[in-house]
């Protein structure tokens, strides 16, 4: 069974704190705070380390990001720079943040994972054929095609034109941003 | 009262340093500094070179000790290392 850990506050600890099991830090801790339990920033305590528990509760200063699998505390009196994430978050009067504060489960990666996956499908090697038939026009609409989807018409005037002018495609897309052309047309 | 604590099931890979009671029942990695006394409980373990007052090791220490106090041993404990004194 994990005891709890208590790091006086005339105890200085560089490093990693890991594991399971409750903290309590009334002294200084300068790394990393990675625990399964709760853990508690006294009054006293002073740290400059990223802390990740299921539950924390800051009455002391922390400089670091605070990721936090329940809740999260922010006494009276406690001082943190750094952000803030946690399904439940309660910063008392007199608790001073500075920084992001997040409650909810893990909403910044969802943005992210959508954008890279659209990012991510660009197959090159199709999307010279596409661009090459209209050369002139290519430049143009790539351009501006970026935000919206004009997929539909280029596509059409594209499939007879591949046969006729392969060269001259390989030429055009050289030039071109070949990246974003692509998105479009696919997406 | 010990002031300081590493529980069981916590591990510190690091420099500990205190300048009062250091108890340790979960894992230290690094360095483990006090001014005062340094218990090693049963089913500790430091993986450091101890420096500090009266040492008392009932787990486990791989590395050297060095007290200005005393040094014991206790039932079960295991020591891989030099035991100095600077009295």
């Amino acid at each position: 069974m994990a005891t709890s850990t208590v790091i006086g506050r005339a105890s200085f600890i560089r490093g990693r704190v890991s594991g399971d099991g409750d903290l309590e830090i009334a002294g200084r801790v300068e790394g990393d705070i990675a625990v399964g339990g709760e853990v508690v920033i006294d009054t006293s305590g002073l740290i400059a380390a990223n802390i990740s528990a299921s539950r924390i509760v800051v009455r002391g200063a922390v400089k670091g990001d605070l990721v936090a699998g329940e809740a999260l505390v922010i006494e009276a009196g406690a001082r943190v720079v750094g952000d803030l994430r946690a399904p439940r978050i309660a910063i008392a009067p007199g608790g001073l943040v500075r920084g992001h504060v997040q409650t909810g489960t893990a909403g910044a990666a969802r943005p992210r994972a959508a954008a890279a996956p659209a990012r991510a499908v660009v197959p090159e090697v199709k999307a010279r054929p596409v661009v090459a038939p209209p050369p002139p026009r290519a430049a143009l609409p790539a351009v501006k095609a970026a935000p919206p989807p004009p997929p539909p018409p280029v596509k059409t005037v594209a499939a007879p034109a591949p046969k006729v002018a392969p060269k001259p495609a390989v030429v055009a897309a050289r030039p071109g941003p070949p990246a974003p052309v692509v998105q479009k047309k696919r997406g | 009262m010990a002031s300081t604590v590493i529980g069981a099931g916590i591990t510190i890979e690091g420099e500990v340093t205190s300048d009062e009671d250091v108890v340790v029942q979960g894992t230290v990695r690094g360095k483990l500094v006090a001014k005062d006394a340094v218990s090693i409980e049963h089913g500790g373990a430091v993986e450091a070179d101890i420096s500090g007052g009266p040492v008392a090791v009932a787990g486990t220490v791989t590395g050297n000790i060095n007290s200005t106090d005393r040094v014991d041993l206790q039932n079960g404990a295991k020591v891989i290392g030099n035991v100095d004194m600077d009295v």
